[in-house]
């Protein structure tokens, strides 16, 4: 009950504790900037070398007029807000039943002798090849996307959960007994937020991959969406189009990180290394 | 070694508190403990007798696997024993923590709550069963006793192994416990700490009267808190001795220690926790 081996593949590592986590903590913003110099001499390259009427590379300079039109009929807003809107409730159903059968799982030996196997079995499955069924069963609509979205971020929260629920230390639970707390108490006031860093740190593994999932299936079954709007523009020959709309697509998963960023900091500024000016 | 068995064991059972005899705190009778182990059941204790009384400050002690710490988990409520044994509480059988009674944990990093202040650590026992100006007054309290009183809005990651340890002292006095049970409390900590807070706990059972039952493998520790030491011996584990302290109280460090009954008793015990094992 106590802590993980090393050999656990499960073994979470704490939010505060990544290496990841800390290393971009310390990095100023000019070390920063100029991890973007590549980016912006393969850009400038390709703005030099690149024709306009090219059907394949056409200059970034093109891009931003090519989404004038989209932003002015109001399609880009509802696409982004589409895309949006599948993966926060996407990711958010896969913290939510991620966390709870984490807990179940890693709580109980039965439970976890009876259903790891299986979720070990779906957890190996590409998202992706789910598409055609879940079109099969559910159709082409939003409850499908989200479905989706759920079923590939469901894991890394539920086998950190899981992770978690095992790293709790039996002195933890004996003291909120000795204490006089009940079983609702204990719940509530400690053993979720013990859990609450190993959940997070599942939501940041899954975040990325919901992002991924969730343009994925736009792009494959062309229900709205910023990944529906790729598509459409790249059978429509728009390649400027197509090129400016990844580049949202790129700023939504920076936009998702960054807020999940700030939330972790927030949440969890008790950690050592998160409290501002302490260290 | 085998000569002086029997001189220890009979001083042991002579208790010469004139006291008008107060009530048990804890009765133990036939006391067994079988835990799961890898190779099946393991009988950790067996057929255990001992009584704790009313305001009774005493240690266990044995060597180390010896069920020390079973044992306090079993007067905690935290654990049970095998069927057939009688644990009691005044006159309740104890199944699950009885209120009044606080465990104090060795670990004390794995016993606070990371993600809680100082004081909201203290406040845990309390919240939602006093009104709040008096959990606010009873947390102050209880920090003030253990000289905390400055830190109560910190984390606890920012407190030393000592302070930490003090902390969780304070979670429990916080209860107004009227036992306390503590499982080798500052077996983590440095010498100095140790002597300090040792001081401390004593200051503390001197103004709260409460019942304590403290687990240590350190004879010193044992002997210059106690009015009483019991020390398991066997594997499984039986109550070997019962050795009453009678130093008297307040204690102190250098003069206690050195007086001539504290190194008479400390041979006793030293050669009780070793018996049977060279």
């Amino acid at each position: 009950m106590t802590a993980a081996t090393a050999a656990d593949p499960d073994r979470a590592h704490q939010p505060g504790g990544s290496d990841q986590a800390k290393s971009t903590k310390r990095t100023t913003s000019a070390p920063r900037l100029r991890g973007l110099l590549p980016l912006v001499v393969l850009l400038s390259v390709w703005e030099l070398v690149g024709s306009p009427g090219s059907p394949f590379f056409p200059p970034p300079s093109t891009w931003g007029s090519a989404l004038i039109g989209l932003w002015e009929n109001g399609a880009l807003l509802a696409a982004v807000l589409a895309t949006l809107t599948t993966f926060c409730i996407g990711l958010g159903t896969a913290t939510v039943v991620g966390a709870v059968l984490g807990l179940v799982v890693g709580g109980s030996p039965g439970a976890d002798r009876a259903m790891s196997p299986t979720f070990e079995f779906a957890r190996a499955m590409p998202p992706a090849a789910m598409v055609p069924i879940a079109t099969l069963l559910l159709g082409y609509d939003e409850t499908m996307k989200v479905t989706v979205v759920t079923l590939a971020a469901i894991w890394a929260i539920l086998l950190n959960t899981r992770a978690g629920v095992r790293r709790i230390d039996q002195t933890l639970l004996d003291a909120a007994r000795s204490l006089q707390l009940g079983t609702v108490e204990r719940i509530r006031k400690v053993i979720v937020p013990a859990l609450l860093p190993a959940v997070f740190l599942g939501v940041r593994v899954a975040a990325p991959i919901a992002v991924v999932i969730t343009l994925l299936v736009e792009i494959l079954t062309h229900v709205e969406g910023v990944g529906a709007l790729i598509a459409q523009s790249q059978r429509t020959f728009q390649p400027a189009r197509v090129y400016a709309l990844i580049l949202v697509a790129g700023a939504l998963s920076l936009l998702v990180n960054g807020v999940l960023g700030m939330v972790e900091s927030h949440v969890f500024r008790y950690l050592p290394g998160k409290a501002d000016g302490s260290e | 070694m085998k000569a002086n068995e029997q001189p220890v064991a009979e001083q042991a059972s002579a208790e010469d508190r004139p006291q008008p005899q107060p009530r048990n705190t804890f009765e133990c009778r036939n006391l067994s403990v079988e835990l799961r182990s890898s190779g099946g059941l393991a009988c950790i204790c067996r057929s255990i007798d001992f009584e704790v009384r009313e305001g009774e400050f005493v240690s266990i002690m044995g060597r180390s696997g010896s069920g020390k710490t079973t044992l306090l988990r079993i007067l905690g409520g935290l654990l049970s024993p095998t069927p057939g044994s009688t644990v009691r509480y005044y006159s309740e059988q104890v199944d699950g923590p009885p209120r009044g009674v606080i465990t104090v944990f060795q670990n004390y990093a794995a016993s606070l709550l990371p993600w809680r202040t100082v004081e909201k650590n203290v406040a845990l026992g309390l919240e939602g069963k006093v009104s709040k100006d008096e959990k606010a007054e009873r947390v102050a309290e209880a920090l003030a006793m253990v000289s905390l009183s400055k830190r109560a809005k910190d984390y606890p990651w920012r407190l030393s192994g000592g302070m930490q340890q003090r902390v969780q002292l304070a979670r429990a006095l916080a209860m107004r416990p009227s036992v306390l049970l503590l499982d080798e409390p500052f077996g983590a900590l440095d010498a100095m700490t140790k002597t300090t807070l040792q001081d401390e706990l004593l200051h503390v059972y001197e103004q709260t009267g409460a019942t304590v039952v403290f687990v240590t493998h350190d004879v010193d520790e044992a002997l210059y808190l106690s009015d009483r030491v019991l020390i398991l011996q066997g594997d499984p584990s039986t109550i070997g001795e019962s050795v009453a302290v009678q130093c008297s109280r307040p204690r102190d460090q250098i003069e206690t220690k050195q007086s001539e009954g504290f190194l008479t008793l400390r041979r006793k015990v030293y050669e009780a926790i070793m018996q049977g094992h060279d």
